[in-house]
């Protein structure tokens, strides 16, 4: 057997008596997209910074590649191979939209490795190639923080292309897109498939039919149900309890 | 258009320099010993560039540098000045140790003063000058690892740094016996470089501070021109995102914060060679919160921004300073400037030279800014 690229066993977290994220065990295959569906406060976000090491978790283990990263700092669990999209962009704004993809091509981590000028020829090409492919191609001197939002999105996943990391983390990369905006975040994310392996949050199920393959029903910080699209959109524990309807009808 | 936009930068640098070297020709000595001084404290704007414009990172206390590197070499000038040969030992003492000398204590400057033996190895000048870029380098190191490391930042940074800058005053003032306190370190002797004497009015003397800041604005200029410079900025930006395309944070910051310190210490230094005294003043809030002001004036994205702006300011608070009335009214007329220069000119001298440069670039090739300025 393979090994697989993201795994979490028990994983759980405590905010005082609230527990965020109860036991969530989940192994996400190589190359895989993954799609984590839950209603707001099911513990999706939560599960995401406790795999990216934003926070700390108080039981359970996170393994990325077979390898143990469990409660490291952010950036060792990011040079184990592990990249994440926030749900607010989260780009460099005084920089420009070229300079942050060439930031974002991490050779050296360190501060001495990179006292040095400019990149070398291919990772010029790179930036060039993730440039068109995002789209940015036309505003690559322009500053980041004069991007629209959906092109803000875009910067960032072209970041995450550029970072290459085993392991992508998406937290609602539509969020407050345009139609054709979300179409063309779908081509993006499907451009990424394959290559890495994704793990996507997302609300939007028309988006969802439109990338997933597999799909994690998160509920009140446990794994409810998990299968492919069909098998999610007919299981009525998770009609319940994403679509609130059996409160409804009970009422 | 990129060229020329990195090409009138690199001009502006030019320019500068020719001027600072140029100024010998229309001075006399004592006005070149005052310009001198101005030089120094660009490099302290040039510093707080570094850090509050490039790394976001606000130091309300670089005096603490500034005042390390310049107590250093004090110590080292005091004690070949001839005042203190002639303390009725053979070896050189400070004259207000022997003033704060417990009755009966050796004259000696192992044991002159508690803490006296401090002093010991500042007989060599090359310790003293040593010293001077040491430890602010040490000092500014192990804060960084510090604060950075627990990820503090913003204004808690600038509150930690003016905590530290009072306090080290503070001690400063109190250690009487080993810093003459409130008075500060006076009469001191003159560098002595490869034989010759280090002359603080000395035309010479202007030459080796201009090269000197000349050498280190080019350095730093180049430094934030390398990936570390644009991975700073970007950290500057988002350390959330730099920390998740997993760059070493801190370590960015440390470093940077850690190279601001020691051209602090080096102005500190040069500056006791013209200026001939070193005084607690230099830890003053007031002494911290004005290099601030440069750069915000100078422009804090621009290093050579900030070592103009600093050197404008200066020199316009001598002018003033000739005027008796305006004497007083200098501090409110200082901060008047620092509030229109927020409102008006956000980016400073520096930001407002680039917008002209690029509007004269922009009319040359009116069709793609058409274009550029839809985008946006």
């Amino acid at each position: 057997m393979t090994t697989l690229a993201l795994e979490t066993e028990g994983l759980s977290v405590s905010f005082g008596r609230f527990r965020a994220v109860d036991g969530v065990s989940i192994q996400v295959a190589q190359g895989e997209l993954r799609v984590l569906l839950g209603a707001n406060g099911a513990g999706k976000t939560t599960l995401m910074d406790l795999i990216s090491g934003r926070t700390r978790s108080t039981a359970g283990r996170v393994l990325l590649e077979g390898r143990d990263v469990t409660n490291q700092r952010e950036y060792r669990i990011a040079r184990a191979g592990l990249g994440r999209k926030f749900q607010i962009p989260s780009v460099f704004g005084g920089l420009s939209v070229r300079q942050n993809l060439e930031v974002s091509l991490v050779r050296h981590p360190g501060v001495f490795a990179n006292l040095r000028f400019g990149l070398g020829t291919t990772d010029r090409q790179r930036v060039s190639e993730i440039l068109h492919l995002v789209g940015l191609a036309d505003l690559a001197t322009a500053d980041a923080a004069t991007l629209s939002h959906g092109q803000t999105q875009w910067l960032e996943l072209g970041m995450l292309m550029g970072q290459s990391p085993k392991v992508i983390l998406l937290d609602e990369p539509t969020a407050g897109m345009t139609q054709a905006e979300t179409a063309k975040t779908a081509e993006i994310i499907n451009g990424l498939r394959g290559r890495h392996t994704l793990l996507v949050v997302e609300h939007d199920m028309a988006f969802v039919r439109e990338i997933a393959e597999r799909i994690t029903v998160l509920h009140l910080g446990k794994v409810l149900a998990e299968g492919s699209v069909a098998e999610i959109e007919a299981n009525a524990a998770v009609k319940a309890a994403y679509l609130g309807t059996q409160e409804i009808s009970e009422c | 258009m990129a060229e020329l936009s990195r090409n009138y930068r690199v001009w502006a640098y030019l320019i500068f320099f020719a001027a600072i070297l140029a100024l010998p020709l229309v001075g006399d000595e004592f006005w070149l010993n005052r310009v001198a001084k101005y030089l120094c404290y660009g490099m302290l704007g040039a510093a707080i560039a570094l850090t509050w414009g490039y790394a976001g990172v606000l130091n309300l206390g670089q005096g603490l540098f500034f005042g390390l590197g310049a107590y250093s070499m004090a110590m080292s000038l005091k004690l070949s000045s001839h005042t203190s040969l002639q303390q009725g030992s053979d070896k050189p003492i400070p004259d207000f140790m022997l003033w704060n000398a417990q009755p009966g204590a050796a004259p000696d400057l192992c044991c002159i003063t508690p803490g006296s033996w401090l002093w010991l190895p500042f007989q060599s000048q090359w310790f003293g000058v040593a010293m001077a870029i040491v430890l602010p380098v040490v000092v500014a190191t192990i804060l960084g690892k510090i604060i950075f490391g627990q990820r503090i930042s913003g204004v808690f940074v600038s509150i930690i740094s003016l905590a530290l800058v009072l306090l080290a005053r503070l001690v400063l003032v109190d250690a009487q016996p080993i810093t003459n306190g409130f008075n500060g370190l006076t009469d001191l002797g003159f560098l002595q470089v490869f034989g010759a004497e280090i002359d603080p009015y000395a035309v010479s003397t202007y030459y080796i501070i201009a090269v000197i800041l000349i050498v280190v604005l080019v350095l730093v200029r180049l430094l934030v021109a390398t990936r570390s410079g644009l991975v700073l900025q970007a950290t500057r930006d988002s350390q959330t995102r730099a920390l998740y395309l997993g760059y070493d944070v801190p370590a960015y910051q440390t470093f940077f914060f850690t190279v601001s310190a020691a051209m602090s210490g080096l102005a500190g230094m040069l500056y006791v060679l013209v200026a001939e005294f070193a005084s607690p003043s230099f830890l003053d809030l007031a002494f911290s919160v004005s290099m601030v002001v440069w750069a915000a004036v100078g422009g804090r994205g621009s290093i050579l921004g900030a070592c103009v702006g600093a050197i404008l300011i200066n020199t316009i608070e001598a002018k003033v300073s000739e005027v008796e009335q305006l004497v007083e009214a200098w501090k409110a007329i200082i901060g008047l400037i620092f509030v229109l220069a927020v409102i008006f000119l956000p980016q400073g001298l520096a930001g407002f030279a680039h917008d002209v440069m690029r509007r004269i670039r922009e009319r040359r090739q009116p069709a793609p800014t058409l274009n550029r300025e839809l985008r946006q």
